[in-house]
């Protein structure tokens, strides 16, 4: 069915202390696709969002077991380098956080975190970035204003143009537009079908009709475990699954 | 919300019964009527057909708000989906109850004519295809709906029947061409409600095992 895999994730059982968030999950995530994972609250899918570049590092107690294999290189073997891992897979989160700097000084933390210095060389990542994530135009005279004096939307595009300027494989995306209106909304849906022609991104949403509008591929998970994977189109029309079905009928969850 | 939609869908179900039976009323008094000679029964048939134009309209408007309001997805929105194609076959089955109807007044009268051609057995099992579609969408029974699939054959059959003995008829006996023409005419109206009554028993099948199996045997000879 699918042909090429960015992320192959293997038994991963991921555990908070004693409870155990995720439960010998396995997924293969498609290259240059859209995959959405949707699930009730505490189901394990922002979890396994963070798994995916190592963010639950940073939690106390936490406890992994299993594979997350990334172009086949296990992201948990200890020779990895986490700072080079989260340069390759990006993050957006529900609330924007734009650092306290100008536009283009958010664009360009990351390249010169790298160790860009070429003035030249900044300006055209910035720019890429920015165009990229469809927001150039609205602030391509203004590079220097406060990337916190814009607007709620454009604070997002601008989130996502800072973690497109590292250049990155792939993009997670924790309910990117939860807080958007529906005009930004569109935006940032616009974007990311733009975005999966150069990135896989794997999208966790709350929002049915988002997940459905933008994703090809559509995870299900339900108290820490996967309960179904496929093609967004067969999970929203006839799921295989009755939980999936009742789950995105709105009948539990 | 749930509940709200809940509600919705069981109105939506409601009026396409209510609909139904109508429908299962009007075909009934004119295959009756078709069968007995009795023209009386064709009285009214008309009149009535206005309330199934207007249960056209309030499930087309139910369908409609149940799509914009509550995005339903899944098997909900398969039901949507299938209540609009249902009640477009339906209605369609009003309006061919009139039409045999009316031929019926012009040429109902040819009993003889009527009996040898085999148009009441083709109006009688095309009158229970129509039946049991309507009972597979309010018992969700697939199998039924198969049985009213498989019977559409036994119609196109008695169809082309009717058509040769009624050519062969007005071919003998020039006098009568009008009455043949008739017949024929309300023949392919009776043929057109098997094939609604097919297209609602797809429909149900569509609805219940999320297949799409319309047009599947022309598509295969022609192999797809």
């Amino acid at each position: 069915m699918i042909e090429n895999h960015k992320i192959v994730v293997e038994n991963l059982n991921l555990y908070y202390g004693k409870k155990k968030a995720l439960n010998n999950v396995s997924i293969e995530i498609p290259s240059n696709k859209v995959t959405a994972l949707i699930g009730p609250s505490g189901c394990g899918k922002s979890t396994f969002l963070r798994a995916l570049n190592r963010m639950n590092d940073l939690i106390d107690g936490v406890k992994i077991e299993g594979k997350v294999l990334l172009d086949e290189l296990d992201i948990y073997n200890k020779n990895i380098d986490v700072v080079e891992l989260r340069k390759k897979v990006g993050m957006i989160f529900q609330k924007s956080n734009p650092f306290p700097k100008s536009i283009y000084e958010n664009v360009a933390f990351g390249p010169k975190i790298n160790g860009i210095t070429d003035k030249k060389k900044l300006d055209e990542i910035v720019e890429t970035s920015l165009l990229r994530s469809a927001l150039w135009d609205e602030v391509k005279d203004d590079l220097n204003k406060n990337g916190l004096s814009l607007s709620g939307g454009q604070q997002q595009r601008l989130c996502i143009a800072r973690a497109l300027a590292v250049d990155p494989e792939i993009l997670l995306m924790d309910e990117p537009a939860s807080a958007l209106d529906p005009i930004s909304t569109t935006k940032v849906e616009d974007l990311i079908f733009e975005l999966k022609k150069n990135y896989t991104i794997i999208i966790v949403t709350h929002n049915m009709q988002q997940a459905a509008r933008v994703s090809d591929y559509t995870a299900f998970f339900y108290m820490g475990k996967l309960i179904e994977f496929g093609e967004t189109n067969k999970i929203f029309t006839s799921p295989s699954n009755k939980q999936t079905e009742d789950y995105i009928r709105g009948r539990f969850g | 919300m749930q509940l709200h939609f809940s509600q919705e869908i069981e109105n939506l179900k409601t009026s396409l019964i209510k609909m139904a039976s109508i429908v299962d009323e009007q075909v009934d008094k004119v295959i009756t009527s078709l069968n007995t000679g009795d023209v009386e029964l064709c009285k009214g048939i008309k009149s009535k057909d206005i309330e199934i134009d207007r249960y056209d309209n309030l499930i087309q408007t139910q369908c409609e708000n149940i799509l914009a309001l509550f995005h339903p997805v899944a098997s909900d929105l398969r039901l949507v989906m299938s209540a609009i194609m249902i009640n477009n076959n339906l209605e369609r089955c009003g309006d061919i109850a009139v039409n045999i109807s009316q031929r019926i007044k012009k040429a109902g009268n040819e009993r003889s004519l009527i009996s040898e051609s085999q148009i009441i057995d083709m109006a009688r099992i095309a009158q229970e295809m129509l039946k049991n579609s309507i009972d597979s969408f309010i018992k969700n029974d697939t199998e039924l709906a198969s049985k009213v699939i498989t019977s559409d054959e036994k119609v196109d059959k008695l169809n082309k029947q009717i058509f040769n003995f009624l050519v062969s008829r007005m071919q003998s006996n020039n006098e009568l061409i009008e009455a043949c023409t008739h017949l024929v005419v309300m023949s392919r109206h009776i043929e057109r409600m098997a094939d609604h009554a097919t297209n609602i028993a797809e429909n149900l099948v569509f609805y219940v095992d999320a297949q799409i199996i319309a047009h599947r045997k022309k598509l295969e000879r022609n192999g797809n």
